[in-house]
C-alpha cells in the first residue's frame, strides 16, 4: 500500500475558541444544570422498579457537570473527579461483599419493604447501594476524561493526523 | 492459623490510612500485626508430638479452592519465624526510616507481604499457595521500588519481579499438574502413589525446581537478589534473607514429600545448591558495598540449604532446619548492624570504613557475633549446623564434601572481611560522626544476635525447635543431636581444614582480588538478562512501529478485511444464515433507514463537526430501534452514550487540524468501498445468525424471577446488579481503567510533569542525624 502524503506535524492546527464566558449558556445552563441533576437522582432512584439505573444517572450527571464546566470555566465539582473512581468501585465491591462474609453468594442482593405512615409501602434493596457505586464510578470516568480534554493546552497534544 | 494470615492484612489496611497521620509511630502497630503470628508458638511447642491442626474457610470449592491452613511442624516454625523478624523489622524501621519517607506506603506493603507470606508457609491448598507466592512476588516488587524516583531501584524491582514472575509461571503449572495427579488440591490429602504413577509426574517435578530456584536465587536466577538490596534495609532482612528468598527452601522442603522419591529430584538440586554455594560466597567476597557482599552471602547460604533439603533424607533436612534458624538469625541481624553502619556514617563501601569499633561498641559486639556464627565458628549457632551440613556431604562422597569444604572456606573468608570495618585505624567519610545508634535500632539487631549465640551454647534450644519439624519433614528417626563437640570426627576435621583455607584467603586478599578480576566470566546471568530484556524491547518496538505506526486508513483497512474474513468463513461454514430474513420485524424498517441515511451522510459530510452530528443520527436511530423492541432502558442509555460521545468528540476536535481530502486513486477508490461493503454485509449476516441460533430465549426466566428473587420491576437493572452483578463490577472497573488511562496519556505531555523519569541523582530518602 502506498502511504498517503506525509502530512505537516499539525502545527497550522487551529486555536481552539475559549470553553466559557458566552452569557447566554450561563443563564441557560444555570437552570438547566439543576433540572438535569435532579432527573438522575430520580433515575438513580427509581432504576430498580422502572428505566434508569446507576450507569444512565452518571452518564447525566456527568453531562450537567460537563455543561457547567464549559459554561463557567470551572468544576462545580469540590473534588478530583478521578477521586470518585476509587471510592465508587469501593462500594460497589463492600456491597457484595458483606452478603459474602455473613455465609451467602458474593454479591447477593437483600430486599425488603418497610411501611411507615408518611411514604407508605416503602422498598429497601442493597441493590441501591450497589448501583450508587456504579453512579460514583461512571461520574468520575466520565468528569475524568471530560475534564483532562478541557484542560490540556492544545499546541501538544497535536503530533500530526497519521 | 487462619487470624495470623489474615491479619497483617487488615492492619495494611489501617496502616495505609495511619500512615500520614502517624508518621514513623505506624511501624509500632504493624509490629503488633504480627501477633498472632506470634501466638502460634504454643503450638509450635507442643509440636513433635500433636496432630497438625487443619483450618478450612470455603473460598470457590467448584475450582477447589479453599483458603486451608495446616499447622504442621515446619509450617508454623516458619510462621513464627516470620512472626519474630517481621515484628523487629517493623520496629527498627521505627528508627531508621526518614522523616520524610511515605510510612504508610512502606507499612502496608510491609504487612501485605508478612501476611502473604504466612499464607505461602501455612497454607495447605496448592492454589492457595500459588496465590499467595504470587503477592510475595508482588509486595517484593513494590517495596524494592519503594524509593522509585532512582533508576537503580526501578531496575532492581523489575528484575526482581521478572524473575520471580518466570518461577511464578513455572508454579502455576506445576500446581496444576500436581493437583491433576494427584486428585486433590489439598497438599496434605493428595495421593502421592498416584502422582509418582501419573504423566504428570516429572513435568511437575521439574517446574516446581524453576520455581524454587528463581525464588531462592539459585545459579543462574541469583542475578536478582544483589540488585533487590535498593529496598530498605529493614526490607532487605525481612524479605531478602529471613523470609521470601526462602520460600523456594520451603517449597523444596514441603514438594520433598511428594517428590523426594525420584532421583532427578536430588540429582537437580544437590549440584545446584552446592554450585550456588561456591558461586555466591565466591562474589560475596568481592564485593566491596556491604549490602551487596551480604546479598551474595544470601545467595550462598540458601544454596547451602537447598543442596541439604535437596538430599530428601532425614539427615538433610534435620541439618537443613536446623541451619535455616542460624541463618535466619545471624543474616537479618547483619543486615541490621549494615543499616546502622549506613545510618551512622553515610556509606555502606569497605574500602572507606574502619575502626568502627570505638565509636559503635555494641554493633560491633552484635556484628562479631553474628559474623561469626555466620563463619562457622564455636562457640555459635552456625558452627554445630555447618557440622551437620559436612556430616551430610560427607555421606554422599568425598567430592561432595570438596565442594562443602571450599564453599563454607569462602564463607568463612567473606565474614571475617565484614568485621574490618570495625578494626584498625577509625576511617569513616568526611562529615560523618559515628557514634552509637539509638535502642531502636540496636535492640533488634542484638536481640538476634544473643539468639544466634544462645544457639550455640545452648544447643538444646535449636534442637527443641528443630524437632518441631520432624513430623512435617519426615525425620523423626533421625538419631543426631546438636551439640558442640562431637569428638573428633571427619567433620570435625574438615572444619580445620575450613578455617586454614579460610585464613589463607584472608591473608592473600590482595592476590585473590586480581585472580578475581581474571576469573570473571564475560557472560554472566546479568548480561543474558540484559540481552534479553533489551531484545524483547526492541522486538516490540519494531512491532509496534510496523502495526500501529500505519496511518488511519491503513489501520482501518486490516480492521475491515479482519471482520469481512471472519464473517466470510462463518458464513462459508454456516450457510444457514442466508435464511432468517422471513423472521425479521419489517415495522422497524423506518428505523433502519434512518440509521442507513446517518451512516450515509458521513460519509458526505466536509467538516468534522457535521460528521459528529450525523454519527449522532445513527446512535439515536440505535436508540429508537430499542425503543421499538420495547427496551426502554437500552434506549435511555444508547441516548446518553450518544450525547456523551458528541461531547467528548467535540472537546477533543478542538485540537486536531482541519479535515484534508486523502487523495486517492480510482481503484484504491473502489478498493475500499468494496472492502467497506463486504465488512459491513458479513457483520450483518453474524449479527442475524446470533439472532435466529439462540435457541431457546432466556428471557422468560429473568422476567419471571428478577421481581421474586431481585425485588427489583426492572428486569434489566436487576439483571445489572444482581444476576450479573459480577459482570457489572467487571466492567466498572474496566470504565474506571480506561479513564485514568486517558488522564495520563492526555496529561502525558503537560508542563510541569515529567515526561520522562526523574534523574538519578535524586537523593534516596535515608535519615542522617546533624
Amino acid at each position: 500500500m502506498t502511504r498517503p502524503p506525509t502530512p505537516s506535524t499539525g502545527r497550522e492546527a487551529p486555536a481552539p475558541a475559549p470553553l466559557s464566558g458566552d452569557p447566554i449558556l450561563r443563564s441557560t445552563s444555570r437552570a438547566v444544570f439543576a433540572l438535569v441533576l435532579l432527573f438522575s437522582f430520580l433515575l438513580l432512584w427509581r432504576g430498580h422498579n422502572a428505566p434508569g439505573g446507576g450507569f444512565i444517572a452518571g452518564l447525566m450527571t456527568a453531562c450537567a457537570l460537563v455543561l457547567h464546566r464549559i459554561a463557567y470555566g470551572f468544576s462545580a465539582l469540590r473534588l478530583d473527579p478521578v477521586r470518585l473512581i476509587p471510592w465508587g468501585l469501593a462500594l460497589s465491591f463492600a456491597t457484595g461483599l458483606v452478603p459474602y462474609l455473613l455465609g451467602k453468594p458474593f454479591l447477593k442482593s437483600d430486599y425488603g419493604y418497610i411501611t411507615t405512615a408518611v411514604t407508605g409501602e416503602f422498598e429497601w434493596a442493597t441493590a441501591l447501594l450497589f448501583d450508587l457505586g456504579v453512579f460514583l464510578l461512571v461520574v468520575g470516568a466520565s468528569l475524568t476524561i471530560a475534564y483532562a480534554l478541557t484542560e490540556v493546552a492544545p499546541q501538544e497534544t497535536v503530533e500530526g493526523d497519521e | 492459623m487462619t487470624l495470623a494470615v489474615f491479619f497483617p492484612f487488615l492492619i495494611a489496611a489501617l496502616a495505609a490510612w495511619l500512615g500520614p497521620r502517624l508518621g514513623r509511630r505506624t511501624g509500632y502497630v504493624a509490629a503488633a500485626a504480627f501477633l498472632p503470628a506470634l501466638l502460634l508458638i504454643p503450638e509450635l511447642l507442643g509440636m513433635p508430638g500433636a496432630a497438625p491442626a487443619l483450618e478450612v474457610t470455603r473460598w470457590v470449592p467448584t475450582l477447589g479452592l479453599d483458603l486451608a491452613f495446616r499447622g504442621d511442624g515446619f509450617s508454623l516454625l516458619f510462621a513464627v519465624l516470620i512472626g519474630v523478624i517481621g515484628t523487629l523489622a517493623s520496629l527498627y524501621s521505627v528508627a531508621y526510616l526518614s522523616e520524610r519517607e511515605r510510612f504508610g506506603r512502606f507499612y502496608s506493603y510491609l504487612l501485605l507481604f508478612g501476611g502473604s507470606m504466612l499464607g505461602l508457609v501455612l497454607s495447605d491448598n496448592l492454589v492457595a499457595l500459588f496465590g499467595f507466592w504470587e503477592m510475595t512476588s508482588v509486595t517484593s516488587f513494590l517495596l524494592i521500588g519503594l524509593w522509585h524516583t532512582r533508576s537503580a531501584a526501578r531496575d532492581g524491582a523489575v528484575k526482581a519481579f521478572l524473575v520471580s514472575a518466570l518461577g511464578g509461571l513455572a508454579m502455576l503449572a506445576a500446581v496444576a499438574m500436581i493437583a491433576l495427579g494427584g486428585g486433590s488440591t489439598s497438599l496434605s490429602a493428595l495421593d502421592v502413589g498416584a502422582l509418582r504413577e501419573s504423566a504428570y509426574f516429572t513435568p511437575a517435578l521439574l517446574l516446581t525446581l524453576l520455581a524454587a530456584f528463581t525464588k531462592s536465587a539459585q545459579l543462574p536466577f541469583h542475578l536478582w537478589l544483589p540488585t533487590a538490596m535498593e529496598a530498605p534495609t529493614p526490607v532487605s532482612a525481612f524479605l531478602h534473607s529471613a523470609t521470601m528468598v526462602k520460600a523456594g527452601v520451603v517449597l523444596v522442603a514441603k514438594f520433598g514429600l511428594l517428590f523426594g522419591g525420584a532421583a532427578l529430584w536430588s540429582a537437580i538440586i544437590v549440584p545446584v545448591g552446592l554450585a550456588t554455594l561456591v558461586w555466591g560466597s565466591w562474589l560475596a567476597l568481592r564485593q566491596t558495598d556491604l549490602k551487596a557482599l551480604l546479598a551474595y552471602s544470601t545467595v550462598s547460604q540458601l544454596g547451602l540449604l537447598m543442596s541439604l533439603y535437596g538430599l530428601a533424607d532425614a539427615e538433610g533436612r534435620f541439618a537443613a532446619t536446623a541451619h535455616l534458624l542460624n541463618h535466619a538469625a545471624f543474616k537479618a541481624a547483619l543486615f541490621f548492624v549494615v543499616g546502622i553502619i549506613d545510618h551512622e556514617t553515610g556509606t555502606r563501601e569497605l574500602p572507606l570504613l574502619g575502626g568502627l569499633r570505638r565509636a559503635l561498641p555494641l554493633t560491633f559486639a552484635v556484628a562479631l557475633l553474628a559474623a561469626l556464627s555466620m563463619a562457622g565458628l564455636p562457640p555459635l549457632g552456625g558452627f554445630i549446623s555447618k557440622e551437620l551440613f559436612y556430616e551430610a556431604m560427607l555421606h554422599q562422597g568425598p567430592l561432595f564434601l570438596a565442594v562443602a569444604v571450599a564453599g563454607s572456606a569462602l564463607t568463612f573468608a567473606y565474614s571475617l572481611r565484614l568485621l574490618r570495618v570495625f578494626l584498625g585505624a577509625p576511617r569513616a567519610p568526611a562529615g560523618a560522626e559515628p557514634h552509637e545508634a539509638p535502642p531502636g535500632l540496636t535492640l533488634p539487631a542484638a536481640g538476634l544476635a544473643l539468639t544466634a549465640l544462645a544457639f550455640g551454647l545452648l544447643p538444646g534450644t535449636a534442637e527443641a525447635l528443630t524437632r518441631t519439624a520432624q513430623g512435617a519433614l519426615n525425620f523423626g528417626a533421625y538419631e543426631g543431636n546438636l551439640k558442640l563437640w562431637h569428638g573428633v570426627t571427619p567433620a570435625l576435621l574438615a572444619t580445620f581444614l575450613t578455617w586454614a583455607l579460610g585464613a589463607v584467603l584472608v591473608w592473600q586478599a590482595s592476590g585473590m582480588e586480581a585472580l578475581g578480576r581474571r576469573l570473571t566470566p564475560r557472560v554472566n546471568a546479568n548480561t543474558v538478562y540484559y540481552s534479553l530484556t533489551q531484545t524483547v524491547n526492541v522486538f516490540s518496538s519494531w512491532l509496534i512501529a510496523r502495526t500501529q505506526g500505519l496511518p488511519l486508513p491503513d489501520q482501518l483497512r486490516i480492521t475491515l478485511a479482519a471482520a469481512a474474513l471472519m464473517a466470510g468463513y462463518a458464513v462459508w461454514r454456516a450457510p444457514q444464515v442466508f435464511y432468517p430474513f422471513g423472521e425479521l420485524p419489517l415495522g422497524v424498517l423506518p428505523v433502519a433507514a434512518l440509521l442507513v441515511a446517518g451512516a450515509v451522510g458521513v460519509l458526505l459530510s466536509r467538516g468534522r463537526l457535521t460528521a459528529v452530528i450525523v454519527t449522532g443520527l445513527t446512535g439515536f436511530g440505535s436508540a429508537a430501534a430499542f425503543l421499538a423492541f420495547r427496551a426502554p432502558d437500552l434506549a435511555l442509555t444508547q441516548l446518553l452514550v450518544e450525547a456523551v460521545t458528541v461531547i467528548l468528540f467535540l472537546l477533543a476536535f478542538r485540537y486536531l487540524p482541519g479535515v484534508r481530502d486523502l487523495p486517492r486513486t480510482r481503484g484504491r477508490y473502489v478498493f475500499d468501498v468494496g472492502l467497506a461493503g463486504l465488512a459491513g454485509v458479513g457483520l450483518t449476516l453474524l449479527v442475524l445468525s446470533s439472532v435466529r441460533f439462540l435457541a431457546p430465549p432466556i428471557s422468560p426466566y429473568y422476567l419471571e424471577y428478577s421481581y421474586k428473587g431481585g425485588g427489583g420491576k426492572n428486569v434489566v437493572n436487576v439483571l445489572l446488579v444482581d444476576f450479573r452483578g459480577f459482570d457489572t463490577l467487571g466492567e466498572i472497573t474496566v470504565v474506571g481503567m480506561v479513564a485514568l488511562a486517558v488522564l495520563s496519556l492526555v496529561r502525558l505531555g503537560k508542563p510541569g510533569r515529567p515526561r520522562t523519569a526523574p534523574d538519578d541523582t535524586a537523593e534516596p530518602p535515608t535519615r542522617r542525624r546533624s
